[in-house]
């Protein structure tokens, strides 16, 4: 399977005690996915490119990784 | 016990963070490096395919295009070497609390003590890189001794991802078989002035003379004696200590020899600001300024003067610097290398003793014209602003000794920090 490296924008919650919990993604159609559930939540390189915190999150039912880089957010895509 | 010692240095670093960021970059001979247009713009790390091309760290951009015409020069991105560096730091100090950077790419740790939470140190290196590469994407190759020296050594005997441990029983077998200049602290100079008393190897070394090597090399012999037979006990610095720093400083080596002191002014211009914006940085001012003249004939010497009050603005800098040259350098032979330091170095005050002979405002306006000069240049690349001055002769001004020179600033020993900048 071909990942891409897609920058995305996403909704965060920050927490009161400073935990980051990512909420929706903003797809490029416009669309605003909900994550449904953070699985896990580890420092890792991703073979797209880039290395960071990486949140496995539950999005429609399917795992997705998505990564916290230096200042910004992106998903190994199944799209370009 | 032994001390356990290990070097860890990020394989061809800046190459290598580049194809972490950009896998595609793999497949493809790449470098990083200055700026193409500019004919002194070098190569500073390069990947496996562009090394098999015959590409050597160091040699200027057009060199390395004739050798492989498609080779893809990347400018190189200093904030993201410094930041994913430190990300790799941060995992050696979940292992000692004693890690020591040297330049952005290597680091020694201490593992002595962590033997007892972690166990065999070979283990716990492996354990390092393979962490290091599952969070980073990023491999290191490191090496094991008891001290810091043939720690480094071994670390650069096995890339990439390999590992090297050099014990008291095989060090005669792995070190003293490699050339002198492996050594640190064996520059070129130090290897000719070795290569004359038949020292080519750090066995060689080790088992000259002392007495001999001392007379020849004085204490720096000494020093490089100890060096190769592994007596040298130099400690790991805990992480989190700053030396204090003694001194600010920039030189450079010109692009051409200078003939007279009005081709000199718009150099003097550019080092004078660079070391202002490094002393402000820091939240410094110093007392003394040095200058360091070196002719064609590459004798050097230094001439220092104790200023009235304490500065850090450019101005001042420029002022005390061009004079201090005018009175001690005739230009009977060419300049070749020049530079600055400010020392005597305070914590700023918040307050500008006046002196009743100068415009009082004269301070202030040069330290906001600084800062505003830093602040663009911060925000839009030292380009986008510069003093008239330097246009006299862009070729020779167009150099960042601030921001281009980031390999080793530290020496080993002191606190002394010096950039040089060859172009």
């Amino acid at each position: 399977m071909n990942l891409y490296k897609k920058y995305i924008d996403v909704e965060l919650l920050q927490k009161k005690d400073g935990e980051i919990v990512p909420q929706f993604l903003l797809w490029t159609d416009g669309k605003r996915y909900p994550i449904d559930k953070v699985i896990s939540k580890e420092r890792r390189a991703s073979p797209v490119g880039g290395c960071g915190m990486r949140y496995t999150c539950l999005i429609q039912g399917k795992r997705r990784n998505l990564f916290l880089e230096k200042d910004r957010w992106f998903i190994e895509s199944l799209r370009p | 016990m032994d001390r356990v010692i290990m070097h860890a240095d990020i394989d061809h670093c800046y190459a290598q963070i580049e194809e972490m960021k950009d896998p595609r970059l793999r497949d493809i001979p790449m470098a990083v490096g200055g700026d193409t247009e500019k004919r002194h713009g070098i190569i500073l790390a390069k990947n496996d395919l562009a090394k098999a091309c015959g590409i050597i760290t160091g040699e200027s951009i057009p060199e390395a295009m004739k050798k492989c015409p498609r080779l893809k020069v990347l400018h190189p991105v200093y904030g993201d070497y410094v930041f994913y560096t430190e990300m790799v730091k941060d995992i050696y100090r979940r292992y000692s609390d004693r890690v020591e950077s040297f330049g952005l790419d290597e680091a020694w740790v201490d593992l002595s003590a962590s033997r007892r939470l972690f166990g065999d140190p070979v283990k716990t290196a492996e354990e390092i890189q393979q962490t290091v590469l599952l969070e980073t994407g990023l491999t290191v190759s490191v090496g094991l001794s008891w001290n810091k020296i043939f720690a480094k050594l071994g670390s650069d005997m096995h890339k990439p991802f390999g590992m090297t441990v050099i014990t008291k029983e095989n060090f005669r077998d792995v070190v003293w078989p490699c050339r002198v200049s492996d050594l640190l602290y064996v520059g070129k100079a130090s290897a000719r002035r070795l290569a004359c008393l038949g020292i080519h190897t750090i066995g060689d070394l080790a088992v000259y003379p002392l007495p001999l090597l001392k007379a020849y090399l004085g204490r720096n012999g000494e020093l490089l004696h100890r060096f190769a037979n592994g007596e040298e006990a130099e400690p790991v610095k805990a992480s989190g200590t700053h030396r204090t720093v003694k001194s600010v400083g920039n030189s450079v080596t010109m692009i051409r020899d200078v003939h007279d002191i009005e081709a000199l002014r718009p150099i003097i211009r550019v080092i004078s600001e660079a070391v202002a914006a490094r002393l402000s940085e820091q939240g410094l001012e110093g007392s003394v300024i040095t200058v360091f003249l070196r002719n064609a004939d590459l004798l050097w010497m230094s001439r220092q003067r104790k200023l009235a009050d304490y500065t850090a603005v450019s101005d001042g800098i420029f002022a005390e610097a061009l004079s201090l040259t005018q009175q001690n350098y005739d230009f009977s032979v060419p300049m070749r290398s020049f530079g600055i330091t400010v020392s005597g170095l305070r914590q700023c005050a918040s307050h500008h003793q006046l002196s009743l002979f100068q415009d009082p405002d004269a301070y202030e306006k040069s330290a906001r014209i600084d800062q505003a000069m830093e602040m663009i240049r911060g925000k839009y690349g030292f380009r986008a602003v510069c003093r008239a001055v330097t246009k006299m002769d862009e070729e020779l001004t167009d150099f960042d000794p601030k921001g281009e020179h980031m390999i080793h600033p530290e020496g080993y020993f002191t606190g002394r920090r010096m950039n040089d900048e060859s172009l």
